[in-house]
């Protein structure tokens, strides 16, 4: 096989035009935003003020919080329910397994809005949950679509299917002869995992808390649609710009989140990178 | 690719059994919303319960009246945003997977760096330093195409890239195709599927982007993902399903399709 040639003059042109759109409508405009958030005021000299605003109010650090929390909280259970899942879907026999991978995947084509409306549909003032308790006990019960809760299950449902896409390009990583061996010596179940399944699957999670925690930090969406008091950042940032016509204390903010965002997928997603880089080559859902 | 499972085994496997009950109940649980939202579209008085009053075709028709216009839009901008990253990302695709020079592993991290910055982020900067773009939509042209671009590349750079297609083209090289004659018969027909894959995937995620398309809509400019979050702020719960399930009869389809053609990919929520 022939080795990748060194381009031409021909070729080094055709990522031209990706490097113009990168170059003017993204990086462009977020140095725009950076140096607005930076200067608020035309011809006054640069300050760090927005950013000290961030730091002392007790509204903005709450958001921060609140969405580590959300994003941490949501990343771990979608991990405790997709790696046995994907472990049994990567498996051997019967068109069932399909089906799963199909019916979990479907959640990906789901913008955050209409996953804020399905918890609603679920678990709001009329859903489905409440409405059925309600038939049963007399009282409606359950009603956690606008609680913190309710956040949680749509923040949960969107990062399922991300975990298991991950998970399911690692599967092969595990030794069946080493389960068989563990399980021979007596190993149980909940031991096999934490010894067996959970270290041959290291890089996999950390790729997959990575990719999954800078969505859940980022999301808008569900949050927009379900939130009545639980402000998590995006939140902030669209309230910032859209009401209180503050845009260069949202673009301190948004800096602020895509920091933690990209230091997340960048930074902790390519602790492993040299060691699964040649596996994750066809598969590249890492980011 | 599995795990070898050893098939003669008596007894069966906790490890599956566990990993069997865990996926069907997730699999029932991100499913079960969907029927629901058809039952909700199709109840005349929801509050009252499970197709109170009867089933009603009322909603689905108000509905599609609503958003068919919204529906129109969005469809344009998708294949707009498809043209423009075929234009702007299958030449990178194939530098990438092609050609080896200093500089790759940036171009190829280039390509990425969109997935990383949130939408909200990215929608603010392009407001930031471009205002007057944002009347005639082209910052939202400009915001979908960052959005969607890293999906796009990524899904061709392996497929342009594997070794089986290299060899292919060395044999019709050899045979004295030109590389014109190799591009049209010997790529393209190999690399269709992933093409299609790519094709199917931007056009979905242009369509559900509400992240970058709330901050850069115009009211004569809007796609339907803002409506649709506009029925669910102010609209009833039965018309609001209706309009969901407009929406759901055209993404489900596509995303099966998509991971038949084994593409799976991850936008932001």
């Amino acid at each position: 096989m022939e080795k990748p040639q060194r381009p031409g003059m021909w070729a080094s042109t055709l990522s031209a035009p990706f490097l113009i759109i990168v170059l003017t409508l993204l990086f462009w405009p977020l140095i725009i935003l950076a140096q607005r958030s930076l200067q608020p005021e035309a011809g006054k000299g640069l300050t760090l003020a927005l950013y000290g605003e961030v730091i002392t109010s007790s509204t903005y650090l709450r958001a921060f919080m609140n969405t580590a929390i959300i994003s941490v909280l949501s990343t771990v259970l979608a991990l405790v329910i997709c790696i046995p899942a994907a472990i049994y879907i990567e498996g051997k026999g019967g068109r069932g397994r399909k089906w799963l991978a199909v019916a979990l995947t479907i959640p990906l084509s789901l913008p955050g809005i209409v996953i804020g409306f399905f918890v609603i549909l679920n678990f709001g003032l009329t859903g489905v949950v409440p409405q059925l308790i309600e038939r049963v006990t007399g009282r409606r019960e359950l009603v956690l679509a606008y609680t913190f809760w309710g956040m949680l299950l749509g923040y949960l449902y969107f990062q399922i299917p991300r975990v298991v896409l991950v998970m399911r390009g690692a599967i092969s990583a595990i030794s069946q002869d080493s389960i068989d061996a563990a399980r021979t010596l007596g190993a149980s179940t909940l031991r096999v995992y934490f010894e067996v399944i959970l270290p041959a699957l290291r890089p996999a999670i950390i790729s997959a808390s990575s990719l999954s925690l800078a969505t859940g930090f980022g999301a808008f969406g569900t949050a927009a649609t379900l939130s009545r008091g639980y402000r998590v950042v995006p939140l902030e940032i669209a309230a910032a710009f859209t009401e209180n016509f503050k845009p260069a204390q949202a673009g301190a903010l948004s800096l602020l989140l895509m920091l933690i965002t990209t230091t997340i997928l960048f930074g902790v997603g390519n602790l492993d990178t040299a060691r699964t880089r040649r596996r994750r080559a066809s598969t590249r859902e890492g980011a | 690719m599995a795990a070898s499972l050893p098939s003669q085994k008596a007894r069966p496997d906790p490890v599956q059994q566990v990993g069997a009950t865990f996926a069907w109940v997730t699999a029932l649980i991100c499913l079960a919303p969907i029927p629901l939202v058809v039952i909700v579209a199709t109840t005349r008085n929801w509050a009252d319960g499970f197709w109170a009053g009867g089933i009603t075709m009322r909603w689905l028709a108000e509905g599609w009246q609503q958003i068919s216009p919204y529906a129109w839009f969005s469809l344009r901008l998708a294949v707009l945003i498809l043209v423009l990253d075929v234009l702007v990302g299958l030449p990178t695709a194939w530098l990438i997977a092609r050609y080896d020079f200093p500089g790759r592993q940036l171009l190829s991290a280039l390509t990425m760096v969109p997935i990383a910055i949130p939408g909200i982020a990215m929608a603010l900067a392009l407001i930031l330093a471009y205002p007057a773009m944002r009347g005639d939509g082209r910052l939202l042209v400009a915001g979908h195409l960052l959005y969607t671009l890293p999906f796009f590349v990524g899904a061709l750079v392996a497929p342009l890239s594997h070794p089986r297609l290299r060899e292919l083209e060395a044999v019709a090289a050899t045979l004295g195709a030109g590389t014109v004659k190799r591009l049209l018969f010997v790529v393209l027909p190999q690399v269709r599927g992933a093409l299609l894959a790519a094709t199917i995937m931007v056009v979905t995620l242009s369509m559900g982007e509400f992240n970058v398309s709330f901050f850069l809509f115009t009211p004569s400019l809007k796609p339907l993902p803002v409506e649709l979050y506009s029925a669910y702020i102010t609209g009833r719960v039965e018309q609001a399903a209706a309009i969901t399930l407009c929406f759901l009869l055209f993404v489900i389809p596509a995303t099966i399709a998509l991971e038949r053609l084994g593409g799976g990919r991850v936008g932001q929520a």
